[in-house]
């Protein structure tokens, strides 16, 4: 069986969300925790914790991007104001009381992006598509960065050092090559 | 928007060499002989840990059992081979149809520079990471094997899938190697939860059959080859 990989749009809601779920590291930038999967509020947004027990909260919508944007405000505001219950109730945010974090994720970026990322530090904003590996899902996430952004991340990246595709020596014993962060970030969990 | 892929997906921007490394494999092809007689098709297994030999000694039976004669032949570690492998497979195999290679060495798999390789991989993310780290190694080899992937131990079929797909697409990600899915041992299978489970069989039939059906083996003439185009 090979692998076999393709493009889709098509998929639900909750199918999204198991997909988030699973991409919790990627959309927070590093190690994190599942806090509540669907939070009883508009659009049933995800609570996470980040690695520095910032409490965040994912707003998705499969489709309409202003839907995942504005419950996403409306569910940071409610998140605020229960601030001290929810360090209360969850040990991952080891009652630092720190504010929420948005993240929004929807299939096109949603109106006034620029404007918005450039006015919200605490907002980060992310299309999405569905890879399928025959029955199974993946998700591609790309964030939406401002102009300013995105003319950092045109710079060339270093290139690797030739070293690492030469070669080995036969002789003693073969060492496992390092891991970068990237990979090591990657197999850190399911 | 700029498109900046999420890493679990992303695949590696070039893969210098690719192409080059693909029609190598394929132009070194031995040509087909008709001597099927004087050949043994040889299987080698990559085992995470000692404890797996199970895993090869039974698909040896049941490959014997569905009228492929095999045999077991573990190979001795060594960096530097000293005498043809063949040789030491002519005394071992006799007139078996397979020879089954296990090692628990990566040192031992690079130095025969075999063209396929099995990984024997145990459901959990640590076994993952390893099987992921040794396959790199091979990566950076001038002839990267073509690898497929039995994982032991996982709850169900879905978890075999998740933790296959976990590694598959790490390796195509970052190393551009595909795997291959060869299937899986559930962990109710293993001689640790049931000595005598019947059902054992069953899952190392279907890894027999994609093994065969796949074509997932080396062929070795008997003295015509050497380690240097095994």
């Amino acid at each position: 069986m090979k692998l076999c990989t393709r493009t889709t749009n098509t998929i639900d809601a909750d199918e999204l969300r198991t997909l988030l779920i699973d991409a919790a590291n990627e959309l927070t930038g590093g190690e994190s925790r599942l806090l509540e999967a669907r939070l009883p509020w508009d659009g049933y947004p995800i609570l996470l914790a980040d690695a520095e027990y910032h409490p965040v909260l994912v707003s998705f919508d499969p489709i309409n991007s202003q839907a995942a944007l504005l419950n996403g405000l409306r569910a940071t505001e409610q998140v605020a104001t229960a601030l001290p219950w929810l360090n209360q109730v969850y040990d991952a945010l080891q009652k630092q009381l720190r504010p929420p974090r948005l993240m929004v994720v929807s299939y096109d970026p949603p109106p006034g992006a620029e404007a918005l990322l450039a006015g919200c530090p605490d907002l980060k904003l992310f299309g999405y598509k569905i890879v399928r590996i025959r029955q199974e899902a993946g998700l591609l996430l790309e964030p939406v960065v401002t102009g300013r952004d995105a003319c950092s991340d045109a710079a060339p990246e270093p290139e690797a050092p030739l070293a690492t595709r030469q070669e080995r020596p036969r002789t003693g014993p073969v060492a496992l090559p390092t891991l970068s962060d990237e990979e090591k970030n990657y197999f850190r969990q399911l | 928007m700029a498109c900046q892929l999420s890493p679990a997906w992303q695949r590696k921007a070039v893969s210098p060499g690719r192409m080059e490394k693909i029609r190598d494999r394929f132009l070194s092809d031995t040509p087909e002989t008709g001597a099927d007689t004087e050949a043994c098709q040889v299987i080698p297994f990559l085992l995470d840990n000692p404890g797996l030999d199970w895993v090869t000694s039974n698909l040896c039976e049941v490959l014997t059992e569905r009228g492929h004669d095999s045999t077991l032949y573990p190979l001795p570690d060594t960096e530097e081979p000293q005498a043809p492998l063949t040789d030491s497979l002519r005394e071992q195999a006799g007139n078996a149809e397979f020879c089954l290679l296990p090692t628990t060495s990566a040192e031992t798999v690079l130095a025969h520079a075999f063209d396929h390789l099995v990984l024997l991989v145990p459901a959990n993310l640590n076994a993952v990471l390893a099987a992921y780290q040794r396959i790199k190694l091979l990566a950076e080899q001038a002839h990267t094997p073509e690898i497929g992937i039995v994982l032991v131990g996982p709850r169900d079929q879905h978890a075999a899938w998740r933790f296959f797909r976990k590694l598959a697409v790490g390796t195509l990600r970052y190393l551009d190697v595909p795997l291959l899915n060869l299937g899986f041992l559930p962990e109710q299978v293993i001689p640790e939860h049931a000595p005598h489970d019947h059902h054992r069989n069953n899952f190392l039939t279907r890894i027999s059959e994609r093994l065969l059906r796949s074509g997932f083996y080396s062929t070795l003439p008997y003295g015509k080859i050497t380690q240097a185009n095994v």
